[in-house]
């Protein structure tokens, strides 16, 4: 037995695929889908790709075009390296409850320090089964591979070698055949090791280290020192975060707070996890789904007890959906909780925990769980705020809307003559009955959004002299004197 | 709200501020549109008033010519000037324009491409004959009205616009104050940003794409209705009073300016003095003439010259003609190979100024096409130069005529549909890749189906959204609106006087260049002349092949004394031996030959233009082979079509031939059959070929003509419109085809050198014309520091000329600093790698030549080459002194690497020469028993017709014609040369993934043999991907090293 000490690290070359994978149904994981990125301008390539569409002969790194020219239904979507480095961070969480010192090698890899793991777990072999049931949990494609220094172990797991052995010669013969394309050192200086005709590592390690850093500096002679593990630089190690955050691309457009409820489910379990780790329990939970166009939805759900099971928080969470209404359909969602509190203390409390904070937030703070509170309870349209938008249309330039306590739109009308007071819903009128003051203002627009309207606005007083807005509908300019008139509006 | 006409009110109304899409993603609409509703609505007057530009106006003026009411059209521009508010400037008269054009020319000038700058003080002087319509921006009113009033005393209007907005009432108070304070007229003057009230939808999407934002997004800016289009006179008169309506009626009475009162004058320094332009330009064609026809002038040509002359006099082109001879007699001073083509290759005049080379007794000469007096407009002669040096030609016009006199022809780029489709997308919120998706579904092929049509069809939800519908209507408006300015490749507009005058000048997107606002086609309905001063990529090889041949065969030639109709050379070329040759090296050129198997000039010029869309699509390719292979009568279906179709054999090949066949066969008058040539030019911009099929069919049938042969020419006129070729126009091609073909057959090394040195041009990589080049038996030498020059050289050697390859080829050398070391290269060459480097040469230059195996005789092998060069970078490396001390050797050449396998320096060769002189890769399959059974491109030649063959080779080209109906040409390339293969497109759907990606391809197929014409039809397709995989393991064991 070698008493080197040993790195292992777990590569995972389609982590934002997989990710995605997981969260569809089995019909759909069997269609061909791609992930990819657009290099410089133009050319968009393939950076990951399922088993679909590897057999209908898509490669990574070949172009977009050709791929979906190969199959006509492929689904692509963007690749977004700060969304995998996302997941990596939780793949990160969830090993850290077996694995204390696990290094962050964005977006793709964690570096895991095992050695002192062997007598907890029974030796490598141990740690090894603990690591493969973890894992077997999610559905990961990936890679480990041990090393006599963290840059052997990255090269060999990244280079797609499983090798898990103890023995540092077999870790050598592994190391010797991986090509210089996967040796981690900068592109020039590998084409440039190419252009001598040093195709492999093996070759690589064969030569002077002196003639090496002779022509390649200083960075070959600290690769060289690490590749041969005379070097071993320091990691900076995982730590779990004190807050919260985790957001779930859907894929498809969700149209009901029911249908959200199973991606909810992973999200609540990952919570869990995470409670877990650090003996933690929560109150209050945000849920935020994300729309095409429109604002977010945001839900906040308040428990009377402090919870950490994934079922305690999923019944509730549930009860609490159940009066809502998904106006528009979401694309994510997301979870968030920030106010933790150690499971022994356990006292509930109706109002916002935190008494003691910085006041000047806190105002605004309590005004938000105030409202978030009343629409839990009283749903969601019950708390309404006014609002200005940029429309040419009054009903959409002013407007009630639920409420958020949030920044304030710069609006089209802001210094038009506009009535303060807007009936929610035009009155028919008798025109006969007003005097005309001033007009016509024509407004025709929002063709875009099948909401499309074409109406003369006047300002008039009726038989009161009150000042009020009113409209006729036109359809054209022949027929106007058919056409039926509305009150829109007072002005006094 | 179409407005009906109310014939009784007897005030016609005026739109002083119409502004077109030549205003960019501004005005939506066409200029004529403009035009076409003021007709309908009785307009008196029509303003074009667009941003800074008068860019659209000549389309306007084009209109205008259909129009027989009593309209007219008034040029203008608004400006937005800061502070001021918007200033609409009219023209009054002649002077007045050129004062505006020298305005929009001032303001452009002080920025860059597509925005300009105007301030008050820019309007207060030199435009006394200019009326101004003032929206003032309020604030500074009365500071601003005693300036203006001053430059414009009882020419400034205050110009109030009513679309019923909220503000309205407000600001008819403030005119009516500005009224009091300045007593200045106020007059109505709408904003018409489009003919009818549809269009405001475009007009959104056009404000979302000018902000780069969805709609959703924009809607604070865009208008509160749709009340910018032209509007009627009773909806006029509801909407403003009568004083202030009317007060336009005096505006449109002062102005009295036609487009057509623009005349050109000519530069006049070119005639010396004593002579008149004529007698000067008789003088130097009879000169010329004498070179021409050292033999004396044939009295049918003379005849043709005189006849040339007096038209040309009458015309007064004399100074057109006499300034082309200028620049291209500079050309001739300095070296530069040139060409006149087009037209005036059907000019005799032109042919002895030396302007063109076309004999006029080698092609029947058609003076009419060139000029013509019933046709009134100006000849077109278009000048190509030699590609690298026609900045020379440009620098010497801008010197000679200075830069207020010259100026390039715009070009104006229009939105298609693929551009139209992804901004109105964008505009309405789709993204990227839905776009994208859509837009591959479209077979912009498939011309029976639209692509809205198509598009419906595989995207059935499409259609079935709101937003869908938007998209495919708004991209159908949006089509063919223009998007910007760019500059015409090579048209000069030179003048007189100063050209601003004439057209307003902006810069070019290239330094140093400027265009006017106008394009080639508003420049010839105005008749003014441009002079095309084109790049030709072939006259730089011609002049070095020439060259090559004078220094090192002692045969000076100049393109005219190559000797004419070698029939060795045209054997070569009915070989289809065709590499390199200007203009029938394609593939689809390449199959024609041994058909067509020209033996004289005038075959070469049909073969030039039969292998074009034209014919193609009109199906007169295969009865011009037949009646050349005598397999069928050459017949004629009337006298008349007789005349213009014997050159051809009784089938029209060429546009010209059917223009005529247009008039002769179907009745066309000469200014319809002009209409039609103008309409082919442009039909796929906007479609107007359609109104003549109906025409042209009708026409033909009642003159007698069978229905097919009027369809197939109705055919051959769309397909001439894609790109035509009229006869003068392919045997200036023709020309010099024979030349390079002239070359090819004596002189192939000088022939190869030539076209190498003047890369990148044609159809062929460096590569391929190598790999032709050693297929022709001439030796190449390889890169060597110690021999090549830059550029690539001849060298004799015992047995002929050898073809040294230049450090050109190497990527990413720099000229200068490669030739400061060639300079200093000592006679037996550098002896050593320091040698190099106290020559002046970089570690990373050295690196690169290592890289190429250009150091082979100083340093050995590639590998060793690089590694040493490698230690040359080191003193250059930070912080490695203190390393350096550590060791005790000095690291030189210490360790001996193994040489690369043949297969690693071919892909080396290639990914740093693009080129190699190995062994071609498929010979190395071979010798490696790689290829069992697989023929060679030279052994199909004995192969049986219908035989079943495997071939393989390099895929060096992969083409869909749009004329070949779905049909894949793929060319594949071995030692031995080229095999032909074409794939079906049901074997390309079967087996897509060989058909699109591979790079090696094994073909299993059955030859076609028809006469020299030699096919694989495909049938199975194999990736060559794990041969070549094998190779390199069979590399990789003979190059380990320890």
């Amino acid at each position: 037995m070698s008493q080197t000490k040993l790195w292992w690290y777990l590569h995972v070359p389609q982590l934002l695929l997989d990710e995605q994978l997981s969260l569809q149904s089995k019909a759909q994981q069997q269609q061909p889908q791609v992930l990819c990125t657009s290099d410089g301008q133009h050319r968009r390539q393939v950076v990951q790709a399922n088993r679909a569409a590897v057999a209908g002969g898509v490669r990574l790194g070949m172009a977009e075009v050709t791929a979906s020219t190969l199959l006509p239904d492929l689904q692509q979507r963007d690749y977004n390296e700060a969304r995998e480095t996302q997941v990596l961070r939780r793949l990160a969480q969830w090993l850290h409850q077996d694995i204390a010192q696990i290094a962050l090698y964005p977006p793709q890899g964690l570096l895991l320090a095992v050695h002192d793991l062997q007598r907890m777990y029974g030796g490598y072999a141990g740690v090894q089964r603990q690591l493969q049931r973890r894992l077997r949990g999610i559905s990961v494609q990936y890679v480990v591979a041990a090393g006599y220094s963290p840059l052997v172990a990255r090269i060999l797991a990244q280079s797609g070698k499983n090798v898990l052995s103890t023995e540092k010669a077999a870790l050598q013969q592994a190391l010797g055949q991986v090509p210089i394309t996967q040796s981690l050192l900068p592109p020039h200086q590998q084409q440039q090791l190419q252009d001598v005709g040093i195709e492999q590592l093996g070759p690589l390690l064969a030569l002077p280290v002196a003639e090496l850093g002779a022509r390649f500096g200083r960075s070959m002679l600290s690769y060289m020192a690490q590749l041969k593990g005379e070097l071993l630089p320091p990691q900076q190690w995982y730590r779990p975060p004190l807050r919260f955050r985790e957001r779930l691309d859907l894929l498809t457009e969700v149209a009901s707070w029911q249908q959200l409820l199973f991606p909810l489910r992973r999200l609540l379990q990952q919570l869990e996890a995470f409670l877990q780790v650090r003996q933690l329990s929560v109150t209050e939970l945000a849920l935020i789904a994300h729309h095409r166009d429109k604002r977010q939805t945001f839900v906040r759900v308040a428990f009377a007890l402090p919870l950490w099971r994934q079922r305690d928080m999923l019944q509730l969470v549930q009860l609490q959906l159940e009066r809502q209404q998904l106006k528009t359909p979401a694309l994510e969602l997301s979870l968030r909780a920030e106010d933790f509190s150690a499971r022994e203390a356990q006292h509930g409390s109706w109002l916002p925990a935190q008494q003691d904070a910085h006041a000047q937030r806190n105002e605004q703070r309590q005004l938000q769980a105030l409202v978030g509170k009343l629409q839990a309870r009283l749903g969601e349209q019950a708390v309404q705020q006014a609002q200005l938008a940029q429309d040419w249309r009054p009903e959409r330039a002013q407007y009630w809307q639920a409420s958020a306590v949030d920044e304030q739109p710069t609006a089209t009308g802001a210094n038009l003559p506009r009535p303060l007071w807007l009936l929610p819903e035009a009155e028919p009128i008798n025109v006969s009955d007003w005097q005309l003051q001033w007009g016509p203002e024509r407004l025709q627009s929002g063709w875009w959004d099948g909401q499309s309207m074409v109406r003369d606005y006047f300002i008039a007083l009726d038989r009161w002299q009150r000042q009020g807005w009113i409209y006729r509908a036109c359809v054209n300019e022949q027929s106007a004197s058919n056409e039926q008139w509305y009150l829109h509006g007072w002005y006094s | 709200m179409a407005g009906t006409v109310n014939r009784s009110v007897s005030w016609r109304p005026s739109a002083l501020n119409c502004v077109t899409n030549y205003s960019f993603l501004y005005g939506a609409a066409h200029p004529h549109e403009y035009i076409e509703r003021a007709v309908q609505l009785d307009y008196r007057a029509i303003a074009i008033t667009d941003e800074c530009s008068v860019a659209g106006v000549v389309r306007a003026f084009v209109a205008m010519k259909a129009v027989t009411a009593d309209l007219t059209l008034l040029i203008g521009s608004f400006f937005v000037v800061p502070e001021v508010g918007t200033l609409i400037v009219l023209a009054r008269n002649r002077r007045g324009y050129g004062q505006l054009c020298r305005l929009i020319s001032l303001g452009r000038s002080r920025c860059a491409k597509g925005s300009y700058q105007v301030c008050i003080d820019d309007f207060l002087q030199g435009l006394d004959d200019c009326l101004l319509l003032w929206r003032p921006q309020e604030k500074r009113f009365s500071e601003q009205v005693t300036r203006l009033r001053q430059a414009f005393p009882e020419r400034l209007w205050l110009a109030y616009a009513r679309h019923y907005h909220a503000n309205d009432r407000i600001e008819v108070r403030t005119y009516q104050h500005y009224q009091r304070i300045s007593q200045l007229p106020v007059v109505a003057v709408d904003e018409v940003l489009y003919p009818q009230a549809e269009r405001q939808k475009l007009h959104d999407v056009m404000t979302a794409i000018r902000h780069r934002q969805t709609i959703t997004e924009v809607k604070a800016q865009l208008r509160p209705n749709a009340e910018h289009y032209l509007r009627s006179a009773a909806q006029l008169q509801r909407c403003y009073p009568s004083q202030w309506l009317h007060a336009a009626d005096g505006i449109v009475a002062q102005c009295d300016f036609k487009l057509s009162e623009l005349s050109y004058e000519y530069p006049a320094e070119l005639v010396p003095e004593g002579l008149s332009a004529t007698e000067h330009l008789r003088q130097l064609a009879y000169a010329g003439a004498k070179q021409r026809f050292p033999e004396g002038l044939r009295s049918d040509v003379q005849a043709k010259l005189e006849k040339e002359l007096s038209l040309i006099a009458e015309l007064k082109y004399e100074y057109f003609f006499l300034t082309i001879h200028d620049i291209v007699q500079f050309a001739q001073q300095c070296g530069i190979l040139y060409q006149g083509r087009g037209s005036a290759a059907n000019s005799v005049v032109c042919y002895c100024l030396q302007i063109t080379a076309v004999n006029p007794d080698q092609i029947d000469v058609l003076f009419e096409r060139f000029i013509s007096k019933e046709r009134d407009e100006p000849p077109d002669i278009d000048v190509d130069f030699e590609h690298q040096r026609r900045e020379e030609v440009i620098q010497y016009i801008y010197k000679k005529y200075g830069r207020d006199r010259a100026a390039l022809a715009a070009t104006v780029i229009r939105y298609r549909l693929r551009s139209a489709f992804r901004d109105v997308g964008k505009a309405l919120g789709f993204n990227e890749q839905e776009l994208g998706h859509y837009l591959r579904q479209i077979d912009r092929r498939d011309q029976d189906t639209p692509w809205h049509a198509q598009l419906a069809l595989l995207q059935k939800g499409l259609p079935e959204t709101e937003r869908g519908r938007w998209l495919l209507q708004l991209t159908e408006e949006l089509r063919g609106f223009p998007r910007h300015l760019s500059q015409h490749v090579g048209g000069f507009v030179i003048a007189a006087g100063p050209l601003a005058d004439l057209v307003p000048i902006e810069h070019a997107s290239m330094a140093d260049r400027t265009v006017i606002q106008w394009d080639k086609d508003d420049l010839e309905t105005l008749k003014l002349i441009k002079v095309d001063v084109l790049a030709l990529g072939m006259l730089s090889a011609l002049r070095r092949m020439l060259q090559l041949v004078a220094e090192h065969y002692q045969r000076p030639l100049d393109l005219a004394t190559i000797p004419t109709e070698d029939p060795k050379v045209y054997q070569m070329l009915q070989r289809a031996d065709s590499v390199g040759v200007f203009q029938i090296e394609s593939r689809a050129q390449m199959n024609m030959l041994p058909r067509l198997r020209p033996a004289t000039f005038y075959d070469l010029v049909v073969q030039i233009a039969i292998v074009r869309p034209g014919p193609i699509q009109g199906d007169m390719v295969h009865p011009y082979l037949r009646r050349r292979a005598g397999e069928e009568a050459v017949t004629y279906p009337s006298e008349e079509v007789r005349q213009v179709t014997e050159r051809t054999l009784g089938v029209p090949i060429f546009q010209e031939q059917v223009i005529k066949l247009a008039m002769v066969a179907a009745g066309f008058s000469g200014g319809e059959a002009d209409q039609l040539r103008r309409a082919m030019a442009n039909w796929r911009s906007t479609g107007e070929l359609q109104q003549f099929e109906q025409r042209l069919i009708a026409g033909m049938q009642e003159r007698g003509y069978r229905l097919d042969f009027a369809q197939r020419i109705y055919q051959q006129i769309c397909g001439f419109g894609e790109y035509g070729f009229p006869e003068s126009h392919s045997a200036s091609f023709a020309n010099l085809a024979y030349a390079s073909a002239w070359f090819k057959y004596h002189y192939p090394a000088a022939f190869y050198c030539g076209l190498l040195n003047s890369l990148p041009m044609g159809f062929y990589s460096a590569d391929q014309l190598i790999q032709d080049a050693r297929r022709h038996d001439i030796a190449i030498l390889p890169v060597d520091i110690q021999t090549s020059a830059w550029q690539h050289q001849l060298v004799p050697m015992q047995n002929g000329m050898a073809l040294r390859l230049g450090l050109c080829l190497v990527r990413g050398l720099v000229e200068k600093q490669v030739q400061v070391l060639l300079a200093q290269r000592p006679a037996n060459g550098f002896a050593s790698l320091s040698a190099l480097r106290q020559a002046g040469a970089s570690p990373a230059l050295l690196q690169r030549l290592a890289a190429a195996d250009a150091l082979k005789k100083i340093t050995g092998h590639r590998y060793q080459s690089q590694w040493q060069t490698l230690a040359e970078q080191a003193e250059q490396l930070p912080l490695f002194a203190t390393v350096e001390n550590s060791i005790a050797t000095t690291p030189q050449a210490s360790i001996t690497l193994a040489p690369p396998s043949e297969v690693k320096d071919l892909a080396a060769d290639y990914r740093v020469l693009g080129a190699s002189i190995r062994r071609h890769p498929l010979a190395l399959l071979r010798e490696k028993k790689l290829l069992r059974g697989v023929r060679t491109a030279a052994e199909l030649v004995s192969c049986r017709h219908q035989q079943i063959v495997q071939v393989a080779g390099l895929v060096t080209c992969r083409q869909r014609p749009g004329t070949a109906g779905g049909v894949t040409f793929i060319t594949l390339e071995d030692e031995t040369g080229m095999v032909n293969v074409v794939v079906w497109q049901a074997t390309a759907r079967a087996q897509r993934q060989e058909y699109l990606t591979a790079k090696l391809l094994k073909v299993v197929g059955t030859v076609e043999i028809h006469g020299e014409v030699i096919h694989v039809i495909a049938g199975r397709l194999e990736d060559g991907a794990p041969l070549l995989a094998q190779l390199e393991m069979e590399g990789k064991r003979s190059r380990d090293f320890h």
